[in-house]
């Protein structure tokens, strides 16, 4: 076979195994379509691609096994129609569906040699990362945003796992900030489009995952006038196509409410006070300007033209809403609009409201080409880092099929600057965290027949008798707390009636004072069992380690004085040095979701202590 | 549009037909006209990481790649991908199964066509709006005017003379050179921009930024500042001199690694190997050595002595890493040349939009290790490079005096 004189010159015997192996990817976009191609072309025998997403415009500057007339199709399917074509001899599976789908259950993940994320969010990577850890197949992660990009590879108790180290969850704004004193255009951005638009057009929610309540104590007047206000407004709502309802919104939100802010004299000692609009005066302004001015989305709007795209953009959605419940049966739950940054008439609306809360609070406005980023949490992207990538992913791979887990890297991208001394910053992967709540726990499969076995079966039988555990622990399922010494009412209970089926987890917390087992998962695997065996049965011998002891580390000095915590104390050389100081600068760069404030902070926090000693938590 | 060319025998002899005049209008005046609302949505991921002026620069770009094997194919997905103006191809070799391997713009259909031609369709198909055009001579025979009309040119994938002769046409031509190449699990990329400036931005610190130079190569030669979004950002030009590729050849590591012990120790051995290749090319015409145990000793001979040169210590080329430099020469592994593919298209990118630092100037990559060393190679004058840089006029044009 003429393709093969390459792979093979370059990979020797490791070529044979990859032609006989199963490969899965999840994932079929930026990064997708590079790791695809580079499979294929070097040869793995099977590969299979999941990926729940459409192909749309904006993809086509990167993912480039898509064309034009792929737009709207599924992106597993048209990926593997493509790559396909570099090499007859592979054969690929393509799913269009979600990763976290039963159907991709445990011995699925078991099936491969080696899986590959190639994905775009934090909850799937954590989804893939505990099905590989309860597999024990080896996963190669990887990331990149803009310049940016990263690899590495996880693989159960040898390898640092996804959770082993924090990850950044997305920013949220506490509820004053964006409702009473916002000081950024992004919290004005924000309060259009989860407070304005969502109180307007769609279920009024107080728990949009932006505002940040926590604070609702200190500040429970202020709350109480923020509720009268949205209370208000839903009265407002009910004009709803009305010639006069753009009026009605804009003088509540942007005069009324204004006004009462300005009022709230305290508020103002420090801080810049707002000033209200006026309706008409802006009209007669706005006169000349058409809403045309809606499509140009890279110049900076005037107040009168955020004006005009207001009131059109209003009445496009109050247009949209009519049609729809008009369309919608009744007793069905009524219709709502929710933001969409490809949905031009929410992105209009939100660019104009947020810009003209901007004036009001003499915040600078924006262009709708950057409020639709900081709105959409769009990630800048480029073929570029994409390939590369994509290829240091796959060098990662061939280390693990020659099972030289130890050879295989973590590798982070180094732009810039680099370009005159790296151009990457490989290192060795790191130790697995001993406190990690998700790898460092013990796990395996655990057989039964649920159509027989009852809750009593799994706590006296298997974990009392066989695995020895005292009268201190809980058994622990998705949906919550199935037993411990105080809930006793589930024993007699089956599987089924519990909501644990086949393909669920059990976690077991061990709550013995003395030297307790760390926590135990369970991944159920539902098989019928013979009458006159108990139905419950453990496939593979199973050791469960205790947790470590806690104490707490005697803080360490790294020599200039700084404290570091708990990082390990070793001789360094100046290279190493500087090799680390860039890594934690890198680690906080690829981000699975973008923060929704403007920063891609690195994730380097600086935390007084008590003590006052600066304590640097390298995450 | 038709991204071929067809190649009558001209009367010079050569393959290269006579320039295309009425396609280079349509083209010029497609060209001239500022970016659309269309490219815009197209682009919209990369515009908003280096911004619409970049990409204005972008889409007026003519790019030459000379040989189109994996890493040429990697390149110019990503440059089209980009937008560039327009990608010209050189190649005279005709498609193998070897180029199968490690190659995905053609197919088994393609065999015994030539490669340039028989990619140009598929490369086309990923970008309408690029202008994509083949030509099938042999480009030893075109002299410097040939590499006028190009803004960079790239040469993949040929032996060293090949490469210092086209290197030395776009010295002439005034025009930046890449030379890259890959085998197996190792590869390289080389930069000659000859001198180009840089912009950078960034929040103005605290120091005032002074118009010096940086490195014995690259120096600071303007600074300004403006105010936006109530912050003051720093916009500081820079310049980067480079040297072509035959003197590089020949040069040694800059001086603080020759002062450094520690730092040599850390030198791949891979800088030795290639410029072992390099030479043996140099001497012996043949590309590769062969398995013939004549040549193997020639090429073990040559990165013994290259590596003492380099003054590098003798324990850290190992046998091993020879054998396994060997093994792959020739080979080509798609992660490996995707990796080299997307570095180079990335730099040709800055340097087309003038953002961020270029490879200052020759680039190795370890597939093995995952590392990509960069090491400036330039000869060591009595007088700093700096000011050996030949003067620039006003129109750009260096003056060769």
């Amino acid at each position: 076979m003429g393709r093969d004189r390459y792979p093979k010159q370059s990979l020797g015997s490791l070529y044979s195994r990859i032609k006989d192996s199963r490969v899965l990817m999840v994932g079929a976009g930026g990064i997708g379509c590079e790791l695809l191609k580079n499979l294929v072309l070097t040869g793995f025998g099977e590969i299979h691609i999941v990926d729940l997403d459409t192909i749309d415009l904006s993809n086509l500057n990167r993912q480039f096994l898509f064309r034009h007339e792929h737009i709207k199709k599924s992106k597993a399917l048209v990926a593997k129609e493509s790559a396909g074509r570099f090499n007859p001899n592979v054969k690929i599976e393509a799913h269009h569906a979600n990763i976290k789908d039963p159907q991709f259950n445990v011995d699925y993940f078991k099936s491969f040699a080696v899986v590959f994320n190639a994905l775009d969010n934090l909850e799937a990577r954590r989804h893939v990362n505990k099905m590989c850890l309860a597999a024990d197949v080896a996963l190669v992660e990887s990331g990149t945003t803009g310049f940016n990009g990263q690899v590495s590879v996880i693989k159960k108790g040898k390898t640092e796992c996804y959770d082993c180290t924090h990850k950044a969850t997305p920013k949220s704004f506490p509820v004053c900030t964006i409702r009473s004193t916002p000081s950024q255009p992004i919290h004005c951005i924000v309060w259009g489009k989860s407070y304005l638009l969502t109180e307007i057009f769609g279920t009024s929610e107080d728990d949009s995952p932006e505002l940040d309540h926590s604070e609702d104590s200190e500040n429970r007047k202020e709350l109480e006038k923020l509720r009268q206000e949205s209370q208000a407004l839903k009265t407002i709502r009910q004009s709803m196509g009305s010639e006069d309802f753009p009026r009605l919104v804009f003088n509540k939100v942007f005069k009324e409410d204004i006004e009462r802010l300005r009022s709230m004299e305290e508020m103002w000692k420090t801080r810049k006070a707002p000033h209200a609009l006026d309706y008409d005066g802006l009209s007669q302004e706005a006169l000349g300007s058409g809403s045309a001015i809606a499509q140009q989305d890279q110049v900076t709007w005037t107040l009168a033209e955020n004006f005009s795209v207001f009131v059109d953009s209003i009445r496009r959605l109050s247009n949209r809403l009519e049609d729809l419940r008009a369309s919608t049966e009744a007793g069905n739950a009524p219709p709502i609009l929710s933001f969409d940054k490809d949905d031009v008439d929410t992105l209009d609306f939100v660019a104009a409201t947020a810009n003209l809360r901007s004036y009001i609070f003499g915040i600078e406005m924006k262009s709708k080409f950057d409020i639709k980023q900081m709105a959409g949490n769009i990630i800048p992207a480029i073929a570029t880092t994409n390939a590369m990538t994509a290829g240091l992913a796959v060098l990662q791979g061939f280390k693990i099929m020659r099972d030289e887990l130890d050879k295989a890297k973590t590798v982070f991208l180094n732009p810039g600057k680099g370009l005159t001394e790296r151009a990457t910053l490989p290192e060795p992967p790191r130790a697995p965290n001993p406190d990690c709540p998700v790898c460092s726990v013990a796990q395996t499969r655990l057989i039964v027949d649920t159509s027989r076995a009852t809750l009593n079966d799994l706590v006296e039988d298997f974990l009392k008798l066989q695995m020895g555990y005292g009268e201190e622990f809980s058994v622990n399922s998705d949906a919550g707390t199935l037993y411990d010494p105080e809930l006793d009412d589930n024993l007699s209970k089956k599987f089924p009636e519990l909501g644990v089926n086949g393909d669920s987890f059990i976690t077991i917390i061990d709550e013995e004072d003395e030297n307790p087992r760390v926590n135990l998962v369970l991944a159920i695997s539902d098989q019928s069992l013979p009458e006159d065996s108990k139905p419950i049965h453990l496939p593979e011998k199973l050791s469960i380690a205790r947790k470590p002891k806690q104490t707490p580390a005697p803080p360490e000095t790294n020599g200039n004085g700084a404290v570091t915590n708990g990082a390990a104390k070793r001789k360094r050389d100046v290279n190493e040095a500087e090799l680390e100081d860039e890594l934690i600068r890198k680690r906080g760069k690829v981000v699975e979701e973008p923060s929704k404030g403007l920063q891609n902070g690195d994730s380097i926090i600086l935390d007084d202590s008590a003590d006052g000693a600066i304590v640097i938590d390298d995450d | 549009m038709d991204g071929t060319v067809p190649a009558p025998t001209a009367s010079n002899g050569t393959s290269f037909p006579a320039p295309d005049a009425a396609g280079e209008t349509v083209a010029a005046i497609a060209q001239a006209q500022t970016i659309s609302a269309d490219e815009i949505a197209l682009y919209d991921r990369q515009i908003r990481l280096w911004g619409v002026q970049a990409q204005e620069k972008i889409r007026t770009a003519n790019i030459l790649i000379v040989s189109m094997k994996a890493l040429a194919n990697e390149a110019a997905k990503n440059l089209v991908l980009s937008g560039i103006g327009s990608l010209t191809i050189v190649d005279s070799e005709v498609v193998t199964e070897d180029d199968l391997c490690s190659q995905f713009f053609i197919s088994e259909a393609d065999l015994g066509k030539n490669r340039a031609q028989a990619a140009a369709p598929q490369i086309q198909k990923l970008n309408p709006r690029v202008n994509v055009k083949a030509l099938t001579g042999n480009i030893l025979l075109q002299g410097p005017d040939f590499y006028n009309p190009y803004d960079v040119v790239i040469a993949t994938d040929l032996d060293f003379t090949t490469l210092t002769t086209i290197n030395a046409a776009t010295r002439l031509s005034n025009t930046p050179f890449y030379a890259a190449g890959a085998h197996g699990f190792y590869g390289y990329i080389f930069a000659d921009l000859i001198s180009h400036d840089y912009n950078i931005e960034r929040d103005k610190p605290n120091m005032e930024t002074l118009i010096r130079p940086e490195s014995a190569t690259r120096s600071i030669i303007s600074v300004s500042t403006k105010k936006e979004s109530g912050k003051t950002i720093e916009m500081v030009t820079k310049r980067e001199l480079y040297s072509p590729l035959l003197l590089a050849n020949s040069s040694p590591l800059p001086p603080e690694y020759l002062r450094n012990r520690r730092k040599l120790k850390l030198v791949s051995p891979l800088l030795t190997c290639l410029r072992a290749l390099w030479d043996y090319q140099k001497e012996s015409g043949a590309t590769l050595p062969s398995h013939q145990h004549a040549d193997l000793h020639r090429f073990t001979t040559l990165a013994t002595e290259k590596h003492k040169e380099f003054q590098l210590p003798a324990d850290t080329l190992k046998s091993e890493f020879l054998r396994s430099f060997l093994q792959n020469l020739g080979s080509e592994l798609a992660p490996v040349t995707a990796f080299l593919g997307g570095q180079l298209a990335q730099d040709v990118i800055n340097v087309l939009g003038k953002r961020l630092q270029p490879i200052q100037n020759l680039l190795l990559f370890n597939g093995e290790e995952s590392s990509a060393p960069v090491y400036a190679l330039h000869p060591i004058f009595d007088v700093p490079i700096l000011l050996q840089a030949p003067a620039v006029n006003g129109s750009g044009q260096i003056n060769i005096d």
